[in-house]
């Protein structure tokens, strides 16, 4: 067939034809087999561009377009659409990636990054010609939404998907929802404290009909797709029924006679195996911890309602998409790292905000009284020799705050913040100033010549070569270290693993795009916010929460949904049915059939999911891949191999 | 700057649209140079790649192959690895066959954010392809 | 001007089409909802379309905005006015708001115009081009900018001579000039107000000597000098055109200084000066680029990493504030400033000096609803009501915020706040 292909070569502004001679190109490939037009264009995601092309296809017929500019991950689904809008089937679009792939990477070798870019832009062209028109395949989309978390991100987006008319699942993996934010006091800015936040939150939630809530839940697997997940989720019985409450419960819990560290308070405080509610977490009500239980049955004695045979459960949940809000861990210092675990003194920021909350008329530490504190910052956080490169954003305010708070709460207390610059962004900053006024002492290392704990048998010294007062070495010997640890990606990555979300280089959960895509995954229908995804502070993650929420619903909201036409055909002539695909296909969308009187492979397309694992293992190579034929791979092969000299200068 | 003219050697490498290629991506972006004679085709899964078209290659003038496989973080299941693995053995022993040193298919794991590990396991194939001088 | 006053309803209002305005609007249409954009300017896609490359992906702002304002611009569920602005809101009840809008005429019939920018060429009028941040000039009769969505010739009136060279060599004869203000009653269910942020202005601070000295210019104006529709295609002091070598940039201009008013940290400053300045050594390999800060504020996602690349690439930081700029004879620049380090007072001489001028509040809302309803905060920014559960929500039921009308913040946080705006505004259309 005679093809009529345009294409569009892409300047980017500079950030391809700086490197790359976009003319050239051009030049090499506008008399190409099946090219009808050739150009160059500033910006080809450009508004000015998008209608010259759908003008372009239009006028000429074309049956086939190619950009040359940047990472289809970009920019293919833009151009698609320009496409679709001239009335050309978006599977006879070809991307092109120049940039990222060679104008980027080659910077260096501008004549070698030209010669590849030509070659790319051939193998493009071979690639359209083979192209054929596809159909989408439409599916529906199961109208509910599953969230993996219920901390502020989860239980808040479940309040938007709630209210926008969406039924959600929220799932819990603790017995109680309200996450960090329920460990935390009085909050900068509103100053109501986590735990009235949460109060209502959870009140609001427990008013909506198309809530379920979760907790003790566990996902324990997920298949299936965008439209169309389904996860079974194991919950794990309370024990305690409503009815065993007041008194009874409370002398039921005094039976108990095994006793845990509590983590709610970061194991300042101890808890029995049989414990109630913190404040701030909801549901309020008691539940038995049966990795630690002996079953000794004394809380049964007081309270007969208690019931040790009630047994897990497992649910199926069937969800079109899934929003991920696991949150994140406060970094643990390493042994030794500022004195910690070296002395009981030296504690972290969290910590140090329960601390704050259980005492009422001083601050006792470890049976101490407590007036001098000093504060190290950034703690886990822009490490320069650690793995944490990252700034975790929330730490400066929030030990800025909890310093303000403990002074207001028990007056006589000095701190000594020992920074590495501060950062209290935007409106912050006047929290910082207060600060200051109160009297707090600031101090600030040099990058590479941090602050020093000493730990000694009955005292603790912190040194600092302060920038602040003029190299000079300042020391303080406080009642209290306090270090100002940042936010790590939670140790649990059971739900990251399950759907295999991809890490950062900061090891937290990624989008696809920053800016373009910011809270989608590349696991299509999976959506991420909240601190999994980045440090946040609480404002920072409703945001990104109800941005999830509304990206979430958008997806669902139609009840149908476009799957890629991309699948597994079989050449019936030359199928023998041996099995190998069968046994290789990781969603058994591969069966038997018989054909006349042959036994052949079928392959079912709305559970095939185009991976191509069936393609290598058949010994007579009858099956290929829509979009990834023989022909098309092998052409394009055949075009990057090319005829252009392959010299380069160094 | 013009220098001398040194030849790099001519790679296909075949990688995976959600997880190596947004890596070689990412190399672009961090400025992370490696010879302009690589050329990349995006395939949906490291295990879905045909040896008839790594044997194409080489026919076709290519020095090397090199598979940036999904690895571990594979969205299809967790069999890519071993089958990526069992494909490239299959490769090798055609080459075998058809007199091409097996050493010019190589294969790495390469996550999405591998795009450091990229650049230097194809300058180093590169570096080998060249010194064994194979055309 | 005519008296007729024309009536429209749509579900959504979304005042501004920066980038938060634009987020938000697409957010609502895609949920199919029908929205109208009002936007003041003659194009949208806000500040965020004139930047050269966005932190800390480097990637180019146009590559982004362009789509999203591409994607805006054909949305069947948007209708954008440009050259429009809010003059009231009242809100009737609850889903019921009534905004009168007034959009100018752009003497240019949108529809037919086809860019060609012959009536650019011989208008004879040239004024400073306020697009280029003031760096060149353009014509009364004019294209906002290359990458301007919608693509449109418009005429500036106020410059306009009325001699009809446009008029004759327009080839679509489609300039208008007997097009006149238009009048719109908008009836709507939500409001979502995006109204951005406006620059400090230098001015202010006479001691750098902003517009007398010809080589200080602001980040925005070097903003202009880097991005890829540049005006002069490389890096030029505005003094006398010679390419600078010694580069400094004057961080907290207008923020975090009481002394004009502004105790807030913009919270964008530190970061595009270290993208302006890897971006400058990328341009000028042999310039020197001093950064004078308070403290660097790196604080998102890939930020701090941006930094220590910043700092790789052997940009300059001395710790100081810069009390005093003077110029020298040659144009070159004397920043007199405290060297924290040093712990002590020193000059050095610069030939051109970047002030990274802050993010102060655009307070026209405040004045959009008669009595005042929609309140502000100690800043004159948007009041969040409940700012940490819903920092979407303002004073005024069913009224939302996003973006920097609320306060400062970078591109990705105001792209979520936006996402969190229009949440909001369904949910509260679906009561």
């Amino acid at each position: 067939m005679n093809r009529k292909i345009g294409v569009y070569i892409c300047h980017c502004g500079g950030n391809i034809s700086d490197y790359v001679d976009v003319e050239k190109v051009k030049q090499a490939v506008v008399n190409d087999d099946g090219v009808f037009l050739a150009k160059t264009t500033m910006f080809a995601c450009g508004d000015a561009n998008q209608k010259e092309m759908v003008e372009d296809i239009r006028n000429n017929g074309l049956d086939g377009v190619i950009v040359a500019s940047c990472s289809p991950k970009l920019h293919l689904l833009t151009f698609r659409a320009v496409s679709e809008r001239a009335g050309l089937n978006k599977y006879n679009y070809v991307h092109a990636n120049i940039r990222e792939q060679v104008s980027w990477a080659h910077s260096d070798n501008k004549a070698g990054a030209t010669d590849k870019a030509i070659q790319i832009v051939k193998s493009a062209i071979a690639k359209v010609r083979l192209a054929e028109p596809l159909m989408p395949f439409r599916f529906p989309a199961v109208k509910a939404v599953a969230i993996a978390g219920g901390g502020i991100s989860g239980m808040r987006a479940a309040l938007g998907l709630s209210d926008m008319g969406c039924p959600v699942y929220l799932i819990e993996k603790s017995p109680f929802f309200g996450g960090r934010t329920s460990q935390w006091d009085v909050l900068y800015t509103s100053g109501q404290t986590g735990g009235q936040m949460v109060s209502e939150l959870y009140g609001e939630l427990l008013k909506r009909e198309n809530v379920k809530l979760l907790t003790g839940a566990e996902i324990i697997s997920g298949s299936g797709n965008i439209g169309d997940f389904k996860l079974k989720v194991r919950v794990t019985p309370r024990y305690v029924p409503e009815n065993c409450n007041g008194d009874k419960l409370n002398e039921s819990i005094a039976a108990c006679p095994v006793e845990l560290p509590d983590e709610f308070n970061f194991n300042l405080t101890k808890r029995k195996a049989i414990y109630r509610n913190h404040p701030g977490q909801f549901p309020q009500t008691a539940v038995i911890d049966m990795t630690s239980c002996t079953r000794c049955g004394e809380c049964e004695k007081i309270c007969p309602e208690i019931d040790l045979s009630q047994e897990e459960e497992i649910i199926d949940i069937n969800a079109g998409s899934v929003l991920v809000a696991t949150g994140f861990d406060p970094y643990t210092p390493a042994d030794g790292e500022f004195g910690y675990g070296l002395s009981d003194r030296v504690i972290t920021l969290p910590e140090f905000k329960r601390l704050i909350e259980l005492n009422d008329s001083g601050l006792v530490h470890k049976g101490r009284r407590v007036r001098k504190i000093a504060y190290i910052y950034c703690v886990g956080s822009r490490q320069p020799e650690g793995d944490n490169k990252y700034c975790s954003r929330y730490c400066c305010t929030s030990v800025i705050h909890s310093a303000i708070q403990a002074k207001k709460k028990f007056g006589d207390i000095t701190g000594y913040h020992f920074t590495r610059g501060i950062r209290t962004y935007g409106k912050q900053e006047l929290l910082y100033a207060e600060s200051l006024k109160g009297g707090e002492i600031y101090l600030q290392s040099y990058e590479d010549d941090p602050p020093v704990v000493e730990v000694n048998e009955n005292s603790l010294k912190v040194r600092i070569n302060d920038i602040l007062t003029g190299i000079r070495e300042v020391s303080v010997e406080p009642d209290l270290v306090v270090l100002v640890t940042g936010m790590v990606p939670r140790a649990d990555n059971s739900v990251g693993a399950l759907f295999k979300l991809p890490k950062g280089r900061d090891s937290f959960f990624n989008e696809i795009h920053m800016k373009l895509r910011p809270v989608e995954t590349v696991i299509d229908g999976i959506i991420i916010c909240g601190a999994c995804q980045g440090p946040k502070n609480i404002t920072e993650s409703v945001n990104s929460a109800l941005s999830a929420a509304v990206k979430s619903f958008s997806l669902v909201n139609r009840g149908e949904l476009e799957m890629e036409p991309i699948v597994a055909t079989i050449d019936e002539e030359t199928c023998e049915w041996c099995g190998a695909c069968y046994e290789a296909c990781p969603f058994d969308a591969i069966r038997k059939t018989v054909k006349g009187t042959r036994e052949i492979a079928e392959i079912n397309n709305s559970v095939c999911k185009g991976c191509g694992i069936c393609l290598p293992v058949c010994p007579v190579d009858a099956i290929e891949l829509t979009a990834y034929s023989n022909r098309e791979i092998e052409s394009m092969i055949d075009a990057l191999a090319g005829s252009y000299p392959i010299m380069t200068t160094k | 700057m013009p220098g001398p003219a040194t030849k790099s050697a001519r790679i296909l490498v075949f990688s995976t649209e959600k997880i190596s290629d947004p890596a070689i991506d990412m190399a672009g972006l961090l400025k992370l140079h490696y010879p302009p004679t690589v050329y990349t085709i995006a395939v949906p899964c490291s295990a879905g790649i045909k040896p008839r078209w790594i044997l194409h290659a080489y026919e076709k003038g290519f020095d090397g192959v090199f598979i940036a496989a999904d690895g571990t973080d594979c969205s299809y299941g967790d069999s890519c690895t071993d089958r990526t693995g069992r494909l490239v053995y299959q490769t090798h022993e055609l080459m075998k066959q058809k007199n091409i040193e097996p050493a010019r298919l190589r294969m790495a794991a390469i996550c999405s954010i591998c795009s450091e590990s990229f650049v230097k396991q194809i300058k180093s194939f590169n570096e080998y392809l060249l010194r064994n001088s194979i055309n | 001007m005519s008296d007729e006053i024309r009536a429209a309803s749509y579900d959504a209002l979304v005042i501004g089409g920066g980038i938060a305005g634009g987020e938000a609007a697409l957010d609502l249409a895609n949920n199919g909802y029908k929205v109208l954009l009002v936007e003041k300017d003659l194009s949208i896609g806000g500040k965020m379309i004139l930047l050269s490359k966005v932190f800390p992906t480097l990637d180019c702002a146009a590559c982004i905005t362009t789509p999203k304002v591409s994607e805006i611009s054909r949305h069947p569920g948007i209708t954008v006015f440009t050259g429009a602005e809010v003059t009231s809101i009242e809100k009737k009840g609850e889903r019921e708001f009534e905004t009168a809008v007034t959009k100018r005429p752009r003497y240019v019939v949108e529809e037919d115009c086809t860019a060609c920018q012959l009536c650019e060429e011989v208008c004879p009028v040239v004024v400073h081009d306020e697009y280029q941040y003031r760096l060149v000039g353009r014509k009364a009769a004019f294209i906002p900018f290359s990458i301007a969505s919608p693509r449109v010739a418009a005429i500036d009136i106020e410059n306009c001579t009325l001699c009809g060279a446009c008029e004759k060599a327009c080839p679509p004869k489609c300039i208008d000039f007997t097009q006149e203000t238009e009048k719109y009653i908008i009836k709507t269910g939500t409001v979502i107000v995006a109204t951005g942020f406006k620059l400090f202005d230098p001015l202010k601070i006479p001691r750098y000597g902003y517009g007398v000295y010809k080589n200080v210019l602001t980040s925005m104006e070097m903003e202009r000098q880097l991005a890829p529709t540049r005006p002069f295609n490389t890096i030029l002091r505005p003094g006398d055109g010679k390419m600078p070598d010694r580069i400094a940039y004057v961080l907290c201009t207008g923020s975090r200084d009481d002394t004009i008013g502004n105790p807030v940290c913009s919270q964008i400053c530190c970061m595009y000066s270290l993208k302006q300045a890897q971006l400058l050594m990328g341009a000028l390999p042999m310039a020197d680029v001093t950064i004078y800060y308070i403290n660097i504020r790196s604080f998102g996602k890939g930020f701090e990493e941006f930094y220590e690349q910043a700092k790789g690439m052997g940009i300059s930081f001395v710790k100081g504030k810069v009390g005093k700029i003077t110029e020298t004879e040659t144009g070159n620049l004397i920043l007199r400033y405290e060297d924290i380090n040093e712990n002590r007072v020193m000059e050095e001489e610069h030939d051109m000096v970047v002030l990274a001028v802050g993010v102060l509040p655009n307070t026209d809302p405040l004045s959009f609803f008669r009595n005042g309803e929609l309140k502000a905060d100690q800043f004159s920014f948007v009041d969040q009501a409940e700012v940490l559960s819903s920092p979407a929500r303002t004073s005024v039921k069913g009224v939302f915020v996003a973006g920097t009308a609320s306060g400062p913040m970078d591109i990705p946080d105001s792209i979520l706040s936006a996402g969190a705006a229009s949440s909001e505004a369904i949910s509260y259309l679906k009561q």
